[in-house]
C-alpha cells in the first residue's frame, strides 16, 4: 500500500526532529532551573542538613534565626504591598481616569522609580536620615540640627518607606494598564442607569480592575519579601534581619546548610503568596474585558481638586525619582554629608589617595578594583543579555512550534519558574549545585562563569517573554509571502525576520542588561574577590561607612543603565525607520 | 431654570441644537421632533454627527447651545447649562460595543441598573426573569459576558437597557458587530420589542436598509445637518436633496449632470429632457432610478454609452453597473448580460427623470 509506505518515514522524521528539540531544551532548562532547586532540597536532607532544619525551626535559636526574620519579612511584604496598592492605585487613577494637568508627564515619571535600583534609594535615604548612633558621619538632616530618632534612621520604617518608593511604580504600571482597558462605554453604561460617581467607581471600575490589583499586590509583596539591598543597608546595622539578610549571613559565615534551609523557606513564603493570589484571580473570575471601539476612556473632572492632586502626584514622583538621584550625585561630590551642596569636589571620583579626605582613600576612578568591577559589570551585563536572548528566542520558538504538546507545556512552565524564586534564594541554590564539583564540571563557586550561568537562568522568564513577543510580531504569513517570491531561507532570515525581530530582541536584551548591571541580591552571594561587580563594590563601601564612594558608584550604575536605555532607543529608531 | 414649554405630544423635541468640539462644529443647528411611540432612525455616513446627537440625547455629552426635551420636559439645555440626571431622563442606551460589565453575570448586568434605581429584591428578580424571557436568553442567566457569543451579548445588552422600563430607548449602531444573518434576525426582534414596549426609540445606523425597514421616522444626516426628515417612504419617493437621493435605495439611483442647449437638457451630447424642467437654470442634475434604465437601444429613447463593470443578481433580477467617464450608472434588468467587464454597452433611459436637482443639490422638480 503506497499510503503506509509514505506515511511511515514521515512519522519517524517527526519523532526525530520534532521530539528531540523540545527534549533537548527541557534538558537545558532542567539543568539551569530545576537542578539547582532539587540540589538545594537534597542538600538539606543530609544529616547535617536535617540538623540545620531543626536548628532553624525547633531550637532555642529559632526565634532569632527564623521567627523574627519571618515576622520582619512578613511585615515588610504586607506593608509594602499595601503601600504600593495605595500609592500605585492613586497615581494610576490620577493619570488614567482624571483630567489632572500634565497627565502624560506624570505617567512617565511614575514608571521611573522602578528603574532606580532599590539600593540607590536606600543609600539616598541613609545619606539624608542616618544618625550618629551607628558611628560614622551623620546624615544631612542630623548634621543640620534636626534630631533624627532611631526608628526613622534605621530598621523597619525606613526599609518600608524605601521599598514602597521603589515598588509602587510597578503597581502603578499594572493598575494603569488595567484602568485604561476599562472602556468609556462601561462607565457610560453605568452613568445611564443614574448611578452616582462613587457608586460607579465601587460598583464597576474597581471590580473590573480587581485582577490587576491582586497581581500588583502579589508582585510587590514578592518583591519586598525577596529584597536584599534595603534591609541589608538600613536594617542590618540595628540587627533587623529579614529572611534574605539571614540567608546571606548564614552563607557568608559558612553555615551553608542553614542558609539553604532559609532559602527554601524564603521560596516557600514567597510562593505561598503568589499561589494564593493566582487562585484568587483564576477561574471564572479571571474575566477579560470585553472591549469596545477604540481605547477611549472616560475621564472624571476633578474641578477644584485638579491642582492639589496634581501637586500630590507630581510631588510623589519628585520624591521617588529626582530627590534620590540628586542626593546621590550631591553626596558623591560633597566632602561633608551635612553640607550636600557646598565645597563640591571631585575627590571621591578621581582624587588621589593619601589626603585628608575619606581617611586617605583614593577616588573611585583611581581604584583598580573599581575599574575591574566596571569592566566586569559591563561584561556580565553583555554576556548575560546575549546568552539570555539566544536561549529565550530558542525556547520561545520551540514552545510556539510545539504549541499544545505536553513537552511545550512543561518547557514553558519550567522557563517561568525562576520568576517565582527570590533571586538571593536562587543564588543559594546555585551555590548548592555548583559549589562542589558537579559531574564533569569543577567547582564553579566564586567564578565569573557561575555568575553568568545563574544570571542567565534567572533572567530566563524575561528572555522567553521577549522571544515570544518577537516571534508574535512575525506573523507566519509574512515569512510565507517572502517564500513565495522565491527567496531562500538565509535571505528571508536576513531581509524579513531579522529586521522585524531586532526591535523586540534589543528591548529584551537591554532589559536583561539593565537588570544585571543594577542587581545586588543575585550577585551578593555568587560574587567573588576575583570577579567584583559595581553593585557589590558599592555595597561594600556602604557597609564600611564610605557613603560618598558608595553613592558615586551608584551614580555610575545609574548612568550606565540610562545610557543603555538611550542607546537602545536610538538603535531602534535607526533599524526600524518605518516606525513613526 | 425656566424650562421652555414644549408641546406635550412630542416624545422628543430637539430645538436649535449646536455642538462644538473646540473649533470643530459637529452639529451647526439642528431641530427635530417625534411623537411618542415612534421609531426614529438617524442615518448617514460615518462622521455625519449622528452618534454625537445620540450621546447628547443620552445625556453623556452636553449641547453647546439649544435644547432637548423629553415628554415636554427640558433635559438638556446648552444655554441654561441644564443636563438632567439620567434617572430623570428615563432613557436607556444600547451601546455599539454592548458595554457589558465583565465582572457581573448576565443576571447581574441586568439587575444592576435596577439596584441603582432602588428596586426591591423580589421586584428585581421578577423583572430580570421577565426581560430574560422576553429576549429568549433565560438559559444564560448565570453566565459571564466573556462566556457567551456576540449575538447573545447583544441580547443581554438590550435586556439590560429594557429592564428599568425607560420611556425612551436609544440604540447606537447596535447591529453593526453581528453577522449578516443574525443582523436580520435581531432587526425583527428589535421591532417586536419596540411594538411590545411602546417606548419611543432613537436608532443610529449607517445602514440605509436598516433605516428603511425599521423606522417610522427617518432623519438622513450629513455633515451635522438633517438633510431630510420624514417617513421612510416619503424619503424614498421624494428625496429632497441629491445626497438623500443617492444615499437611500438599493441599487442607488443615477444622477446625470445636464446642461441646457436650446429647449432641451443635454447630458454627454444626448438630449434627455425638456429644458422647462430646469426652471430657467443653465445646468441641473437629472435623477433616474435604476429601474428606469434598460440595456440596449430602444426606439425614441435617449441612449447613453458606457463601459460594463459588473452584474449582480438581486431578487430575481440583475443589477448592472457600468462606468460612463467618472459616472457610475446602475440599472436593473431582467437577464444577465452576455458581456465582459470593459465591453461597451448601451443604456436606454425610459420616461421623464424622477427628479431634477439644482447643481447645489436641492430639489427643484
Amino acid at each position: 500500500m503506497p499510503l503506509s509506505d509514505t506515511a511511515a518515514p514521515s512519522g519517524r522524521r517527526r519523532l526525530n526532529t520534532r521530539g528531540l528539540v523540545p527534549l533537548l531544551m527541557i534538558l537545558i532548562v532542567g539543568v539551569l532551573v530545576l537542578a539547582p532547586l532539587l540540589r538545594i532540597l537534597l542538600a538539606t536532607l543530609t544529616p547535617s542538613g536535617l540538623e540545620a532544619w531543626s536548628a532553624i525551626l525547633a531550637s532555642p535559636m529559632s526565634l532569632n534565626l527564623w521567627w523574627r526574620p519571618l515576622m520582619n519579612t512578613l511585615i515588610l511584604g504586607l506593608g509594602v504591598s499595601a503601600g504600593c496598592l495605595l500609592l500605585g492605585g492613586f497615581t494610576a487613577w490620577l493619570v488614567v481616569m482624571t483630567d489632572v494637568p500634565g497627565r502624560r508627564i506624570l505617567g512617565v515619571m511614575h514608571t521611573l522609580p522602578f528603574m532606580i535600583p532599590s539600593f540607590a534609594a536606600a543609600l539616598a535615604w541613609g545619606t539624608l536620615f542616618r544618625n550618629s548612633r551607628m558611628g560614622g558621619s551623620s546624615g544631612f538632616f542630623e548634621a543640620n540640627g534636626f534630631i533624627i530618632p532611631d526608628w526613622l534612621a534605621w530598621g523597619i520604617v525606613p526599609v518600608l518607606i524605601v521599598l514602597i518608593a521603589h515598588y509602587y511604580s510597578l503597581a502603578f504600571t499594572i493598575i494603569a494598564a488595567a484602568l485604561s482597558s476599562v472602556g468609556a462605554d462601561l462607565v457610560e453604561a453605568a452613568q445611564m442607569t443614574g448611578a452616582r460617581r462613587p457608586r460607579i467607581f465601587f460598583g464597576i471600575v474597581l471590580p473590573v480592575v480587581t485582577p490587576a490589583l491582586v497581581s500588583a499586590a502579589s508582585l510587590t509583596l514578592a518583591g519586598a519579601v525577596a529584597n536584599f539591598a534595603a534591609p541589608a543597608l538600613l536594617g542590618l546595622p540595628v540587627r533587623m534581619q529579614t529572611l534574605s539578610t539571614r540567608l546571606f549571613g548564614m552563607i557568608e559565615i559558612g553555615q551553608a546548610e542553614r542558609g539553604f534551609v532559609l532559602a527554601l523557606l524564603l521560596i516557600a513564603v514567597s510562593g505561598v503568596f503568589l499561589f494564593l493570589s493566582d487562585r484568587l484571580v483564576s477561574g471564572r473570575r479571571a474575566f477579560v474585558t470585553v472591549t469596545g471601539k477604540g481605547g477611549r476612556t472616560r475621564r472624571f473632572t476633578l474641578g477644584k481638586w485638579r491642582w492639589p492632586l496634581f501637586v500630590a502626584g507630581f510631588g510623589l514622583a519628585i520624591v521617588t525619582t529626582v530627590v534620590p538621584v540628586v542626593v546621590l550625585i550631591a553626596s558623591s561630590l560633597a566632602p561633608q554629608s551635612g553640607a550636600l551642596f557646598s565645597n563640591w569636589t571631585l575627590h571621591f571620583w578621581i582624587g588621589e589617595g593619601g589626603g585628608q579626605i575619606a581617611q586617605g582613600t583614593a577616588g573611585i576612578f583611581r581604584n583598580p578594583v573599581l575599574i575591574e568591577a566596571l569592566f566586569n559589570t559591563l561584561k556580565l551585563g553583555l554576556v548575560v543579555a546575549l546568552i539570555s536572548m539566544v536561549l529565550g528566542l530558542a525556547l520561545a520558538h520551540t514552545i510556539t512550534r510545539n504549541k499544545g504538546t505536553v513537552l511545550a507545556n512543561i518547557l514553558s512552565q519550567l522557563a517561568f519558574l525562576p520568576l517565582l524564586i527570590p533571586s538571593i534564594a536562587f543564588a543559594a541554590a546555585y551555590i548548592a549545585l555548583f559549589g562542589a564539583p558537579f559531574g564533569p564540571l569543577p567547582s564553579l563557586y566564586g567564578t565569573f562563569t557561575l555568575l553568568v550561568i545563574a544570571a542567565a537562568a534567572h533572567n530566563l522568564p524575561y528572555a522567553v517573554q521577549a522571544g515570544r513577543s518577537v516571534l508574535g510580531q512575525i506573523a507566519t504569513d509574512l515569512e510565507e509571502s517572502a517564500r513565495l517570491t522565491g527567496a531562500g531561507p538565509l535571505r528571508r532570515m536576513w531581509a524579513i525576520i531579522f529586521p522585524l525581530a531586532i526591535r523586540g530582541l534589543l528591548a529584551g536584551a537591554i532589559l536583561v542588561f539593565v537588570k544585571m548591571v543594577r542587581d545586588l541580591s543575585l550577585v551578593v552571594l555568587l560574587f567573588s574577590a576575583t570577579s567584583p561587580v559595581l553593585s557589590m563594590v558599592a555595597y561594600r563601601y556602604a557597609a564600611e561607612g564610605f557613603m560618598q564612594f558608595a553613592n558615586a558608584i551608584t551614580v555610575l550604575i545609574l548612568v550606565i543603565c540610562l545610557a543603555a536605555s538611550l542607546i537602545a532607543q536610538a538603535l531602534q529608531a535607526r533599524v526600524q525607520k518605518w516606525k513613526e | 431654570m425656566a424650562s421652555v414649554q414644549t408641546e406635550a405630544k412630542d416624545a422628543i423635541r430637539i430645538s436649535n441644537l449646536v455642538k462644538r468640539f473646540g473649533d470643530f462644529t459637529a452639529i451647526p443647528d439642528l431641530s427635530l421632533s417625534v411623537p411618542p411611540g415612534s421609531f426614529l432612525v438617524l442615518v448617514g455616513p460615518s462622521g455625519c454627527g449622528k452618534s454625537t446627537l445620540l450621546r447628547m440625547l443620552a445625556g453623556l455629552d452636553e449641547p453647546t447651545r439649544g435644547e432637548i426635551a423629553f415628554m415636554g420636559k427640558t433635559v438638556s439645555s446648552g444655554a441654561g447649562g441644564v443636563v438632567a440626571d439620567p434617572r430623570e431622563r428615563n432613557a436607556g442606551l444600547v451601546f455599539q460595543s454592548y458595554a457589558l460589565w465583565p465582572h457581573m453575570t448576565v443576571a447581574g448586568n441586568i439587575g444592576w441598573p435596577l439596584k441603582v434605581a432602588n428596586w426591591d429584591n423580589a421586584a428585581r428578580e421578577a423583572r430580570i426573569d421577565e426581560v430574560l424571557k422576553m429576549l429568549g436568553i433565560s438559559a444564560l442567566r448565570d453566565r459571564y459576558p466573556a462566556e457567551i457569543s456576540g449575538g447573545q451579548q447583544q441580547r443581554v445588552a438590550i435586556a439590560r437597557t429594557l429592564a428599568p422600563k425607560p420611556a425612551i430607548l436609544l440604540f447606537d449602531e447596535p447591529l453593526s458587530n453581528l453577522d449578516a444573518k443574525l443582523r436580520i434576525e435581531m432587526r425583527s426582534e428589535l421591532m417586536r420589542i419596540h411594538r411590545a414596549t411602546g417606548a419611543t426609540s432613537v436608532y443610529v445606523t449607517h445602514d440605509q436598509v436598516e433605516a428603511m425597514t425599521m423606522a417610522t421616522h427617518v432623519a438622513v444626516m450629513n455633515q451635522g445637518r438633517v438633510e431630510q426628515f420624514g417617513p421612510p417612504r416619503a424619503l424614498l419617493e421624494r428625496p429632497a436633496t441629491t445626497f438623500v437621493a443617492t444615499f437611500l435605495g438599493t441599487p442607488p439611483g443615477n444622477l446625470l449632470p445636464a446642461t441646457r442647449q436650446g429647449d432641451m437638457l443635454f447630458h454627454a451630447g444626448v438630449p434627455l429632457a425638456p429644458a422647462a424642467l430646469a426652471q430657467g437654470r443653465d445646468a441641473v442634475q437629472l435623477f433616474y432610478r435604476a429601474e428606469q434604465i434598460t440595456m440596449g437601444r430602444a426606439p425614441d429613447r435617449p441612449v447613453l454609452l458606457a463601459e460594463f463593470s459588473e452584474a449582480a443578481p438581486m431578487a430575481g433580477r440583475v443589477m448592472v453597473t457600468a462606468a460612463a467617464g467618472a459616472l457610475r450608472l446602475s440599472a436593473i434588468v431582467d437577464h444577465f448580460p452576455d458581456t465582459r467587464p470593459g465591453d461597451p454597452i448601451e443604456f436606454a433611459l425610459s420616461g421623464a427623470p424622477d427628479a431634477v436637482f439644482a447643481t447645489t443639490g436641492e430639489r427643484i422638480e
